[in-house]
């Protein structure tokens, strides 16, 4: 009997998988042993990191969406259909279409999605940066503040010990901000204000969710004359009198909230009844090795859907989708898994416009700061720029 | 104060010293430090379209790579499942909509070369 992969949700992750798994399984795919199908609920694949970008018009958006058909291998059968239902006792999902995919091995990587409603009026007053619509939204504010103040929030999930989509993002994009302004000419008459909240995954009343680079950070901004704070845990916005509201008791004015909104699992996800995440968020309880969701035999998870306590990143998956990939060739060649996940996430943070920092940490060991250089950033950009979809592709 | 102040060196300081003066007594010295100064130099002078266009070029041909690499395995195992087809055989290849697909490509792909001769 041939046997059936299949794999929902057509971006980093899946694609990543998708495509090492053919690689790895071509022999099987051959012989006509076993056959791979994608859904997703789109025709498109989006870069997302990008959207960072377009936050201050340092590019337009088009060149980071791709047809998900080219960046996937001929041996891979892909369908637009937004998986709706999630069967883990009969092993099939069902799409809107109404069709059903049955399956021998999943891989679960619908991602997450910001949820800004979740905030009592952060969707009307605040901005993010975390899609392209809400990055060309705060790029035209940023395009006309001639003064004022820009307050930079960051919420973290209810479930504890869980990060929000790529940690590193607020402080990429404070600091980008802060070259961005300096580059109108219009710094000095902008106050630029990093908050933090009081509990960030391990961290308490840090300006990082890792130790290390909480502790180096308020040199960093100091010198930037960016004001810093932490104990600001954002839980309510006024949209007309432009003040955002703290958990721990405190108000403060702005004329742009850039925010970090609250994140959770996509909504199939969250409807599966396989999450246990507080208040719905729906991240998927993952084995922290294997990568199988907890329970579950035959049903794999990577990327940002999981409830892991690693970077929500494309630094992450990159490590991730050769230990998935690798324990699903196993099973169907000895019956069993061979592969361990060991918490590395790779990646190169935008520290300003021009500067870019490379960053390696695992499952053990926090992230080291290193100084940043221009030849990092040029790396990091050629990534956004090219790298990443060969790296999607599954050819690095 | 004649005291002699002995500076203490680490064993890898150490180490450095000892290839750093090979290095000079040499004469290589005089080269790495062109060389180096050409790297930083490179770095200096690169700038951030330059490192668009050229990564441009590189997804281009990594696309190609991949357009290519993939259609000859997958040429390579049809041909291998089937017999080589009779004339009828090809005019059934040809209402495949792929094989249509891939055709128009190809016809195009000699449009795009013709516009360049
Ligand atoms: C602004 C920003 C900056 C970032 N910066 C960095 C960075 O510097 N470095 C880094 O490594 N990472 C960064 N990231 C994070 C990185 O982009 C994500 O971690 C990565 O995209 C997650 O991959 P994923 O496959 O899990 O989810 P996604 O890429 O979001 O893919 C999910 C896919 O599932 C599909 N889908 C959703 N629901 C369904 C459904 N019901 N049925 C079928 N398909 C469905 C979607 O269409 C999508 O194709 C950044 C992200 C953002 C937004």
């Amino acid at each position: 009997m041939k046997k059936k992969i299949l794999i929902v949700g057509g971006g980093t992750a899946g694609t990543m998988t998708a495509n090492n798994l053919a690689k790895k399984l071509m022999p099987e795919i051959d012989r006509g042993d076993v056959e791979i199908t994608m859904i997703s609920n789109s025709k498109y694949h989006y870069y997302r990191p990008g959207a960072m970008y377009v936050a201050f018009h340092k590019s337009e958006g088009h060149e980071f969406v791709r047809d998900q058909r080219s960046l996937l291998m001929p041996e891979i059968e892909f369908i637009v259909d937004a998986a709706v239902e999630i069967n883990t006792n009969r092993n099939f999902v069902k799409g809107q279409s109404g069709k059903r995919y049955e399956y021998d091995f999943m891989v679960l990587a619908t991602g997450c999605e910001a949820a800004p409603e979740r905030i009592p009026g952060l969707k009307e007053g605040g901005d993010w940066f975390y899609t392209y619509e809400g990055a060309r939204k705060l790029a035209e504010k940023f395009q006309t503040i001639k003064n004022g103040r820009v307050l930079i929030t960051v919420n973290f999930p209810k479930t504890p010990n869980i990060p929000h989509q790529c940690g590193i993002a607020p402080v990429e994009t404070t600091i980008m901000l802060h070259d961005y302004l300096k580059e109108k000419g219009v710094r000095e008459n902008i106050e630029i204000v990093y908050t933090y909240p009081t509990e960030a995954q391990s961290v308490h009343n840090g300006l990082f969710l890792q130790e290390p680079t909480s502790k180096v950070l308020p040199a960093i901004f100091d010198e930037m004359d960016i004001k810093h704070k932490t104990g600001f845990t954002l839980n309510k916005v006024d949209p007309a009198k432009k003040v955002a509201y703290s958990e721990e008791g405190e108000e403060m004015e702005f004329d742009i909230l850039m925010s970090t909104p609250p994140f959770i699992a996509s909504k199939v996800i969250r409807e599966s009844g396989l999450s246990k995440a507080l208040d719905g968020e729906g991240w998927l309880p993952t084995d922290r090795k294997t990568l199988k969701v907890k329970g579950l035999d035959n049903v794999y998870t990577l990327g940002d859907t999981v409830d892991l306590p690693v970077s929500k990143a494309g630094g992450t998956i990159h490590n991730q989708t050769d230990v998935v990939a690798d324990n699903i060739a196993s099973e169907l060649r000895y019956g069993y898994p061979t592969e361990s996940y060991d918490g590395l996430v790779i990646a190169i943070a935008q520290m300003g416009l021009s500067c870019g920092m490379p960053l390696w940490y695992d499952y053990e060991e926090d992230v080291q700061p290193t100084p940043c250089s221009k030849l990092g950033s040029f790396v990091r950009k050629g990534f956004n720029k090219g790298i990443y979809w060969a790296a999607a592709r599954g050819m690095i | 104060m004649s005291e002699k102040v002995e500076v203490l060196k680490s064993k890898e300081m150490q180490a450095l010293e000892e290839k750093m003066t090979m290095l000079v007594q040499t004469g290589r010295i005089d080269n790495l430090i062109d060389l180096l100064a050409v790297v930083s130099d490179n770095i200096e002078m690169t700038t951030q379209p330059m490192v668009e266009k050229m990564i441009g070029t590189v997804d281009n041909m990594a696309t190609a790579g991949f357009v290519t690499e993939n259609a000859v395995r997958y040429a390579k195992r049809e041909t291998d499942k089937n017999e080589v087809p009779s004339l009828f055989g090809m005019l059934k290849l040809l209402k495949d909509k792929d094989t249509r697909k891939g055709l128009a490509f190809v016809l195009n792909l000699t449009k795009g070369i013709g516009r360049q001769l």
